[in-house]
């Protein structure tokens, strides 16, 4: 993040706070694409994750007095998304949250079989879609702490900020995450080395 | 627990940036004289930088733009309703001020000026309570009005 990032960032935030629209416009433009990309990979339903994209901005704009600035933005704004997303999955599947098997497998993961593409950009794609099918048959708990992780790149506090919990929850929940994403890659495609090989396409 | 197992454990995290200095210390003076665990940590550094590289979805232009206007509304709303609360406050005062202010007036005019020399109070307050009750009553019934106006109004456009 370039030094103007959280000055600016914080400019923004002050601004939205005296009542500058515009600054609600900055906002809504820096973390569009983040944002939408956190709810969807909490719900996995687009038509949801732009309803809940909506909801989350008007609790902004309702809230935003309410809002202590000695908070991260980031974090407040990630945890406005994040209860909302939650309140909803409740509603809709009060039982299924934490859903895994008593093995911590999430339930029914089928095996692929697995057709070995010919170029390494197809078989980049074909391993991100693979990762993103498996991460998305995780419990919700799960896909929460692996996005805010790894694509919305939040250190260990910001998260706990956002889930609400203690450093060490977040880190054991971390851990299992991971166990669980392999686990299910793992079942999906049984027999393939697809963690060498997805290295080495990377690479 | 062996040394060897315990730093097993502690791999995923690894891979994950998410180990204290110490841990880190441990793990990396272990992987020095530990090939099988070196390998994991490969394993899981490559589902690590897979999850980095996932692609990102986009919202579309459709749904920012509602967002916004729905947003500036609520924004508006929020400050109009601000706005309202500073206005009854102070309406309230005002109402007050006036009330207490123009009593002396309306005892002078009605004839009163004994009752407000030696004041007993059933006479003196109870014409103040319903001198207050119609001053109020007049005033709820303006403000009713305007605010019915302004609804139908805002309805309107």
């Amino acid at each position: 993040m370039s030094w103007e990032g959280p000055v600016g960032l914080e400019a923004e935030v002050a601004q939205l706070r005296r009542g500058d629209l515009d600054a609600l416009a900055a906002l809504l433009a820096r973390y569009q694409n983040r944002l939408y990309r956190y709810l969807l990979r909490l719900v996995r339903q687009p038509a949801t994750a732009e309803d809940l994209f909506q909801q989350t901005w008007l609790r902004v704009a309702e809230k935003i007095r309410h809002y202590d600035s000695k908070r991260s933005f980031e974090a407040w704004l990630f945890a406005v998304a994040r209860n909302l997303a939650i309140d909803h999955l409740r509603r809709m599947q009060p039982e299924s949250l934490d859903e895994t098997s008593p093995s911590g497998m999430p339930i029914h993961p089928e095996p692929c079989s697995a057709a070995p593409p010919v170029l390494d950009g197809l078989v980049m794609q074909e391993r991100n879609s693979r990762l993103g099918a498996a991460l998305a048959e995780l419990p919700v708990f799960y896909r929460d702490v692996l996005t805010l992780r790894f694509e919305e790149e939040m250190k260990l506090e910001e998260i706990a900020e956002v889930l609400g919990t203690p450093l060490s929850t977040v880190k054991t929940r971390l851990r299992r995450s991971l166990e669980g994403l392999r686990r299910t890659l793992e079942m999906r495609y049984p027999g393939e080395d697809w963690l060498g090989r997805m290295g080495r396409a990377g690479q | 627990m062996s040394e060897h197992d315990e730093i097993r454990d502690l791999l995923s995290l690894a891979a994950a940036g998410a180990l204290d200095h110490e841990e880190e210390q441990r793990v990396a003076q272990h992987l020095r004289s530990c090939s099988a665990c070196a390998t994991e940590l490969d394993s899981w550094q490559s589902l690590t930088s897979g999850l980095r590289r996932l692609a990102t979805p986009q919202p579309s232009a459709g749904l920012i733009e509602r967002t916004r206007a729905a947003a500036a509304w609520q924004f508006a709303a929020e400050g109009e309703r601000r706005w309202n609360q500073g206005v009854i406050l102070f309406v309230v005062l005002f109402a007050w001020t006036l009330t207490l202010a123009t009593w002396p007036l309306v005892r002078l005019v009605t004839g009163g000026v004994m009752d407000w020399l030696q004041p007993g109070f059933g006479h003196t307050w109870t014409g103040l309570v319903g001198y207050t009750a119609m001053v109020w009553l007049t005033g709820g019934i303006a403000a009713g009005t305007l605010a019915v106006r302004r609804r139908r109004e805002r309805s309107l456009t």
